[in-house]
């Protein structure tokens, strides 16, 4: 680490962002206050997402279409590893996360004693969580850990950290939701080291809005199972 | 009787089509020329069908080709999926190359 305030430039923050105009300025701007790199991969919105940042320190990655989360991932995570990172972090652009989550993920990584943390609501707190997102979530939960045979409890939580042997081993190409078991996939079959630590994720209006519907969850099987069969 | 010899003509139609296209594999071709001669010969014979139908265990020669028709039709689709997500993914790492090669630092820092 460099100061207490700020952490050195191997770390790298990733966000993505498609259409966060009303909230990524602040969320960036807190991450600034801790973090030296960080990376914003504009998923080919159509508002002002982008201009929000100017004045920010931050990289600014733009698809040229929304391509979905799972490529906007994989984008920030082929930057940061072309790029020097030695670890990696990846922070929701809809203000769900908190910082000093992350600074926790980051803490465990550099200990030395795994490659990948996954922050876990489950084992946290999650603040005004919708009935049916927290359904869908342990459907989703039971689903990854029958499929890769793991005991996570969020595998889908967005706030995650990666040391570089774990980022330049992922090469997702589920661009939309599905990439988390994808990448689930992959880590196992390295023979990566994943830990959870309890994190707080907070739903306010606009992210229970901005989130995905249920009914995409159908959409997000298909391309599981069609991507295994395509292995 | 009007509606076969219809049926007649647009096989023939196709199957010289295909015949003479260029720029297709010979398996590719081979496989349509076979199922379009097999459609040909089943409007020719529409009681040949019936009699697979029967081989396999099905009643009716039209129930038979109506299965032969899903599954083909399936097998259309699984393929122009394959072929959908091969594009889907050299479109992907074409935008994150360009996203990458046009990284645009906002602050001081340089983004090197």
């Amino acid at each position: 680490m460099g100061t207490d305030q700020t952490i050195d430039s191997r770390v790298f923050v990733i966000v993505r962002a498609y259409n966060e105009a009303t909230v990524i300025r602040d969320v960036v701007r807190q991450l600034c206050e801790r973090f030296d790199r960080i990376v914003v991969i504009d998923d080919g919105s159509t508002d002002s997402t982008a201009v929000c940042l100017n004045g920010l320190k931050v990289i600014l990655l733009r698809h040229c279409v929304n391509l979905g989360a799972g490529a906007a991932l994989q984008t920030g995570l082929t930057y940061a590893v072309t790029h020097g990172a030695d670890w990696i972090l990846t922070f929701d652009a809809d203000g769900q996360h908190r910082v000093e989550d992350a600074l926790a993920i980051l803490k465990l990584l550099q200990s030395g004693n795994c490659d990948v943390v996954f922050g876990s609501r489950f084992l946290g707190t999650t603040i005004n969580i919708p009935k049916t997102r927290k359904v869908l979530l342990l459907v989703a939960r039971w689903f990854s850990n029958r499929m890769f045979d793991t005991r996570l409890t969020d595998a889908h939580n967005g706030l995650r950290g990666f040391n570089r042997k774990a980022a330049a081993l992922l090469d997702l190409t589920q661009n939309g939701m599905a990439y988390a078991s994808e990448m689930l996939r992959q880590l196992k079959e390295g023979n990566m080291s994943i830990r959870e630590i309890p994190v707080t994720i907070e739903y306010t209006d606009y992210s229970r809005r901005k989130g995905q519907s249920s009914l995409n969850a159908v959409n997000i099987l298909i391309d599981l199972i069609m991507g295994r069969l395509m292995r | 009787m009007n509606f076969r010899y219809f049926l007649l003509i647009l096989l023939s139609t196709f199957f010289l089509y295909v015949l003479w296209l260029p720029k297709q594999t010979l398996v590719r071709k081979a496989f349509v020329l076979c199922f379009v001669a097999g459609m040909l010969v089943f409007a020719l014979n529409p009681d040949l069908s019936t009699e697979i139908a029967n081989y396999f265990g099905i009643v009716r020669g039209v129930d038979f080709l109506f299965y032969l028709s899903h599954l083909t039709l399936f097998f259309i689709a699984f393929v122009y999926y394959l072929r959908f997500r091969e594009m889907e993914i050299r479109f992907t790492k074409l935008a994150r190359q360009v996203a990458i090669d046009q990284a645009t630092n906002l602050g001081p820092r340089s983004p090197d």
